[in-house]
This record gives structure tokens, C-alpha cells and sequence, in this order.
């Protein structure tokens, strides 16, 4: 058509007859990966970017030397006893780092582009609003997953304290990939509803902290509001027992204070950290009256507890104490679900809502300006 | 509508098609009336100047038109193709260059412009070609491989140039393209705007630099306070500079003879300087010249002011906003 070449280009265009909005959701592997491609360039070009690396790197790394130090057999007795605690600590590391570097990957990746000039340009291409918004939650994603690469070696340095299957490994950088997809997702669309990119930045921020901290303290604040007495079973030494010997323990209907924890659960599953403890899938933890000395599994710990959070004992066991056997009601005693996957998909849920957030906020021809920026 | 400015603003051959067409479109941002009932319409095979003072509306105008906003009301049609209800169809056949052009920081020249081609979906072999040739037709291929950044602001604008015609667009619309060149520049814009239209291209170029548009222009809308205005049309009064020596003695004469007149330049009235009225054309201008000779003036210049456009511009009823 140009004064400028012979070259062809074909017409992709739908065909007018369409309907209006099917071009909104159109996603294609070659929009993605141009917007993908564009983002890391822009991205990995800038020395900021190696010199993150480089800083995760050596923070990772010298925070799990100083913690073998501190777990070495000298100081925790048993070698084997510190396997898991060493895995966990590592794990708890990574995910805490990576749920503070994150945030900042995506929450001003659509704002930012508005203020540099950059984004209209980009939309008024025949790339799709989600092919935009999926590119730079691919390109953020991406970088996520570089950082928490690098930190598999101290992973597998924890592994080699023995007590952990390897297969922890593969489920924890999983799992710990999938939450900061989510983080990823909602920095995207905080960056694309607010039109200051320190805002969008802070708004992240809080939303990644609401879901570590808020949640345990509201899991915390609510215990007493879902605690009151009730008559429960209770497998217990008969009330004649004058504390000699072994008792002969019988059900019995008591009042008791109940929390019933089944209702706020989801509180501390929703939290990265019990999503992380539970999938990892580390050791049982041996039964108690096993005498190695406890166990030091922080992850085995939290998962066994929040998964007896979820669906307490219906029969109260008063009579373990005194070594007898397990209560009868042992039988028709459920083992509690794992609640990872719930936990998981709730924050992948907020991170789709993010990405649908940005598709919507992205399309054009847009009705309303987010207020105060002109669009070019 | 277009409007004829002047006699040099021929009417086209009927034949041509309409690439833009705007029908009592509105746009408000909040309580300010961006557009307020704007029409046009740009024709294939020339460049529409779309002029208007600052804050008159032009830039949301060609947002509107590259599909970007949502008008309030009116209807528009880009190639046949609504920007609203058919946007990727609009958007392929539109060349969208906004006033200004940001780039990302670390991507080369090269790079900005083989990555808006795979956006318009362009195949990769073609696409490199296509990018090659437009850097040599904005005269940037020796800055192909350096980061877009260290650009200036007249080559980045020569590159958002290039960026508005990588995927051979039907219509094309220039912010403010002028600004920033240097008149080299300006003048290969105005040879390449020229070159588009000849092959069919719909092009419409906002500014309010009329001087810059006067020379690539064939046809003139006049928007203001976002309404399309009809100038009066110019009339074969005009208004001359007419320069002498001595500026005392050019006042005193046109004094004498009864001739209105406004000051120019030069404030001395010993010194040269010049002033400005109303002529009726060339035949006026040659009266004034024999007059003023005969009547020892020494006169050294005598031109029209302006172009016709600044002239039309001139006429209209409007305050900056
Ligand atoms: N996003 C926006 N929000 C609020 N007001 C706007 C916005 N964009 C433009 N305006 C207002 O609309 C009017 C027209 O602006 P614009 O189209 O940029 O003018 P021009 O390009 O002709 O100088 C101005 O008064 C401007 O302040
Ligand atoms: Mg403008």
C-alpha cells in the first residue's frame, strides 16, 4: 500500500463480521512469547537484574551455611535429627525471599509502561489485551522462577542432611513456582488498576503481607469467638481412678471448652508458608509414643497441625498420658485431608483475578482513564 | 468535513475513497468537553492537516480514531472500519504516531521496530526486511543497533515515525509529527507524507505549526474548544508586509495617503522597519508599490504575510484553552 515496498504482508484481520469483543481473550504462543521477549529484554539488559542475582545468590547462600553451622551434630546431637529442620529452614528462606522480591517483577509492569509512553503504542497493535497482559506475567514469572534456580543447590545441600525424600524437593520448587505465579498475578493487576506505580508497589506489598501475617493473626483474634463449652466424648480414666497404676480408661460425655477450629482453618491455609509445609510431603511424623525425642520437621509440624485444625478429634483422647493404647474410637478416627490444594488454588485464584483485572483494564478502546494520566 | 483553504487546495478527483470518517463525535474527560461534535473527513491520496490550537481536542481526536478511546457519541470509520466494534480490524489498517514517542530503555532501534512488527503479526523474514528499509527511509540505519534511548528527541521522533508505517498501514495519523526535526527533517516528512499519499495512504497530521503544514497539506480541518470550524473563507483582502529604510518616512506617506495600517517590526522610526495591511492581492500590491516609489519611500520588500492556512487560522473565533 506504501510508497515503500513490494513486501507483502498478510491479512490476518478477522473478518469484520465478528463479534466485537473476540478479540479481547485471543491468545496466540507468538503474541505471548513477542510481549514475553520484550519484557526480559528490557529486564535482563539492566545491570540491576545481574546484580540481583548475584545479592540472592550469596543471601541464600550464606544465610544456609550460617544455619548448618548452627544445626551442625555438635550443637543438635544426632546428625540425622537435623535433616528435616535444615530442609525447612532452607524452604521457608527461599519462599520468604521470593514472596519480597517478587512483588516488585510485576507491580509496576503495566503502569510503568502507561507513564513511559510505552503501553499505548503496544495496544494499538493487533496483539489482544491478553496477550499483553499474558506476556508480562510470563516475562515476571520467568524471572520468579530464575531466582528460585538458583537457590535449588542449598536445597539439595539441606536434602543431603538425610530424613527428607528427594521428592520434597521436586513438590516444594513446585509449589513455591505456582505461589509466586499467583504474586506475579496480583502485582499485575494492582499495576494496572492504579495509575501511580508507588502505589501499585505498596498495594502488592500489603496483599503479599496480608496473606503471610494477617492471616495467622486473624486465625489468632477469632480462636476465642469459635471457642465455647460443649458436652463432648472424652475417652478418659473414670473418675473413681486414684491415680495408681495403669487406669482403665472409659467414654465418658463431659463439658468442655471446644474450639471449633474446622470453621477458620482455611485462614492459615491460605497462607503460603501452610501451603508450602503441607505439599512438600516431607516424613509422617512417628507416632508419639515412638521415644527418639521428637522430631525437629518444622514442615511436618505445621502440616500434621493445621490438618487437625481442619477436622478436630471428634473423641477427646484424655488417656494418652498414661500410655494405654489409643482411644476406641481410633477406628472411626478420618486422617485429615491434605489442605495444600486449597490453599494453593486460593492464591492462584487471586492471581487470576489480577491477570483478569489487567485483560480488562488493557483492552481498547477504553471508556474510562484511570484518573490523572491521558493515554499518550 | 475538509475544507478547500485556498485556490492551491485543489478538490481531488471525486473518485477517492474516504479513509477517515467522523460524524458528530464527542469525548469528555470528566466535565471537560474534549470533542464536542466533531466532523471530518480525510480522503485517500492526501494529507489532511488537522489544526487547532493547544487543548482544541486534536490529540484525543486521533485517539478516538486510532482506536484507543471510546467516543461518547458520533460514529467513526477508519478504511470502512468502526475502531469501536471492529478494533483489530480498524487497528491493522492504522498507523497510529502519538505526540510523544516513548521507547523502552534497553531495546535498540532495530529491536523496537522488529518487535512492533511481530505484534502486527508480521512473519519474521518479512519483517526484517521491511525494518531494514524503513530505517534508511527515516535515516536511522547507522543508529539501528545502538539503544533507543541515546537517540534525540527529533531521531526518536523519526523513529516513531518508521513505528507507525511497519505494518503498511492505509491510514495514517501524526501527532505532531513535526516537532522536534530539524528542517532536513522536516522536509524528507514532508517528501515522505507527500509519497504516501500519492500511493493511496489516508494521512492526517495535527499540528499547530502552520507554516510546517502549509507545505505537506492539501487539505485543512480546523477544530476548536473540540468542535470542527468552518473559517471564513479567505478573502482576496489580505494582509502584506511592506518593509522601508526608513520606517518614519513609510508611516508618514501611508498617514498622508489615508491607508490603514498596523506596526510591524522595527520601532525607530529612523531606522528600517515594517508594517502590516490590508492589500487586495497582487494588483493592490502593485498599485502600493508605484505609489510608494513615486512618492519617494524607499521602499526594500513587499509580501504576503502568511500562507493561506495561517491566514484561514487567523480568522477563526477562538481563545487557547
Ligand atoms: N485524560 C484526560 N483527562 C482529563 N482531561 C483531558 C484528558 N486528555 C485531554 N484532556 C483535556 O481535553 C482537552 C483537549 O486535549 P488535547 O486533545 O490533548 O488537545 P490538543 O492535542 O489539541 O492540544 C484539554 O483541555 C485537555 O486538558
Ligand atoms: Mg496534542
Amino acid at each position: 500500500m506504501t510508497a515503500m515496498s513490494p513486501v507483502a504482508i498478510d491479512d490476518t484481520v478477522p473478518a469484520s463480521g465478528r463479534a466485537p469483543r473476540s478479540g479481547t481473550w485471543r491468545l496466540t504462543w507468538q503474541g505471548v512469547r513477542t510481549v514475553a521477549q520484550l519484557e526480559l529484554r528490557q529486564r535482563v539488559r539492566s545491570t540491576r537484574w545481574v546484580v540481583a542475582l548475584v545479592v540472592w545468590f550469596v543471601v541464600v547462600g550464606g544465610l544456609t551455611l550460617l544455619l548448618s553451622g548452627a544445626l551442625s551434630s555438635e550443637t543438635m546431637g544426632s546428625e540425622t535429627e537435623t535433616g528435616p529442620l535444615m530442609f525447612g529452614a532452607v524452604v521457608y528462606l527461599v519462599l520468604g525471599l521470593g514472596l519480597l522480591v517478587t512483588p516488585t517483577l510485576t507491580s509496576t509492569t503495566v503502569n510503568g509502561d502507561r507513564n513511559a509512553g510505552t503501553l499505548a503504542t503496544l495496544q494499538v497493535t493487533l496483539l489482544s489485551p491478553a496477550e499483553i497482559a499474558l506476556g508480562k506475567l510470563a516475562a515476571a514469572w520467568l524471572a520468579a522462577c530464575v531466582f528460585l534456580l538458583i537457590s535449588v543447590p542449598f536445597l539439595v545441600l539441606a536434602l543431603f542432611r538425610g530424613n527428607t525424600p528427594p521428592s520434597a524437593l521436586l513438590r516444594v520448587v513446585v509449589i513455591v513456582a505456582l505461589l509466586l505465579a499467583a504474586v506475579c498475578g496480583i502485582g499485575l493487576g494492582f499495576s494496572a488498576l492504579v495509575s501511580r506505580t508507588a502505589g501499585s508497589t505498596v498495594l502488592t506489598f500489603m496483599s503479599v503481607a496480608a496473606l503471610v501475617l494477617l492471616t495467622p493473626t486473624l486465625f489468632g483474634l477469632t480462636f476465642p469467638s469459635i471457642t465455647q463449652e460443649e458436652q463432648v466424648t472424652v475417652w478418659a480414666p473414670p473418675a473413681s481412678w486414684n491415680y495408681d497404676g495403669q487406669p482403665e480408661c472409659e467414654l465418658t460425655t463431659q463439658t468442655r471448652d471446644v474450639s471449633h477450629t474446622e470453621r477458620t482453618w482455611w485462614l492459615l491455609g491460605i497462607n503460603p508458608f501452610v501451603v508450602v509445609a503441607d505439599g512438600a510431603g516431607t516424613r509422617p511424623t512417628p507416632p508419639p509414643d515412638d521415644t527418639g525425642g521428637g522430631t525437629a520437621d518444622p514442615l511436618g509440624s505445621i502440616r500434621d497441625g493445621v490438618r487437625d485444625l481442619r477436622s478436630p478429634d471428634k473423641v477427646l483422647d484424655e488417656c494418652w498420658m498414661y500410655g494405654e493404647g489409643t482411644a476406641p474410637a481410633a477406628p472411626d478416627r478420618h486422617t485429615p485431608g491434605p489442605v495444600w490444594p486449597w490453599g494453593l488454588a486460593a492464591n492462584l485464584l487471586l492471581g487470576v483475578v489480577g491477570f483478569v483485572v489487567a485483560v480488562r483494564r488493557l483492552t481498547i478502546p477504553s471508556r474510562k482513564l484511570p484518573r490523572g494520566t491521558r493515554v499518550a | 468535513m475538509s475544507f478547500a483553504v485556498a485556490d492551491e487546495f485543489l478538490a481531488p478527483p471525486p473518485a477517492a475513497p474516504p479513509g477517515i470518517v467522523v460524524r458528530g463525535v464527542s469525548r469528555a474527560f470528566g466535565s471537560v468537553r474534549a470533542l464536542d461534535g466533531i466532523d471530518l473527513e480525510a480522503r485517500a491520496g492526501r494529507v489532511t492537516a488537522l489544526v487547532g490550537p493547544n487543548g482544541s481536542g486534536k490529540t484525543t481526536l486521533l485517539l478516538v480514531l486510532a482506536g484507543l478511546l471510546v467516543p461518547d457519541a458520533g460514529s467513526v470509520r477508519i478504511a470502512g472500519h468502526d475502531p469501536v466494534t471492529e478494533g483489530p480490524a480498524a487497528r491493522a489498517r492504522t498507523g497510529w504516531m502519538p505526540d510523544a514517542f516513548g521507547t523502552w530503555d534497553s531495546l535498540t532501534a532495530r529491536q523496537v521496530l522488529l518487535t512492533f512488527a511481530a505484534a502486527y503479526r508480521i512473519p519474521p523474514v518479512t519483517a526484517r526486511l521491511r525494518v531494514d528499509e524503513l530505517l534508511a527511509t527515516v535515516h536511522l540505519t547507522e543508529f539501528a543497533d545502538r539503544p533507543a534511548s541515546v537517540l534525540s528527541r527529533g531521531q526518536k521522533q523519526r523513529l516513531g515515525l518508521a513505528r507507525a508505517l511497519v505494518h503498511q498501514p492505509d491510514v495514517l495519523l501524526l501527532d505532531e509529527p513535526a516537532s522536534g526535526l530539524d528542517p532536513r527533517s522536516r522536509v524528507d516528512l514532508r517528501l515522505l507524507l507527500r509519497r504516501l499519499a500519492d500511493d493511496g495512504c489516508t494521512v492526517l497530521v495535527s499540528s499547530h505549526v502552520l507554516a510546517e503544514l502549509e507545505e505537506m497539506a492539501d487539505d485543512a480541518v480546523f477544530i476548536s474548544r473540540g468542535r470542527t470550524v468552518v473559517p471564513t473563507p479567505v478573502t482576496t483582502q489580505s494582509t502584506w508586509h511592506v518593509r522601508a529604510l526608513s520606517l518614519g518616512a513609510l508611516t508618514t506617506w501611508l498617514t498622508s495617503v489615508g491607508a490603514t495600517w498596523q506596526p510591524g517590526d522595527g520601532s525607530s522610526p529612523d531606522g528600517p522597519g515594517s508594517v502590516l495591511m490590508e492589500v487586495s492581492g497582487e494588483a493592490g500590491a502593485a498599485a502600493l508599490v508605484r505609489d510608494a516609489v513615486a512618492a519617494g519611500v524607499p521602499l526594500t520588500s513587499l509580501g504576503p504575510v502568511t500562507g493561506s492556512l495561517e491566514q484561514a487560522y487567523l480568522t477563526l473565533e477562538e481563545e487557547r484553552r
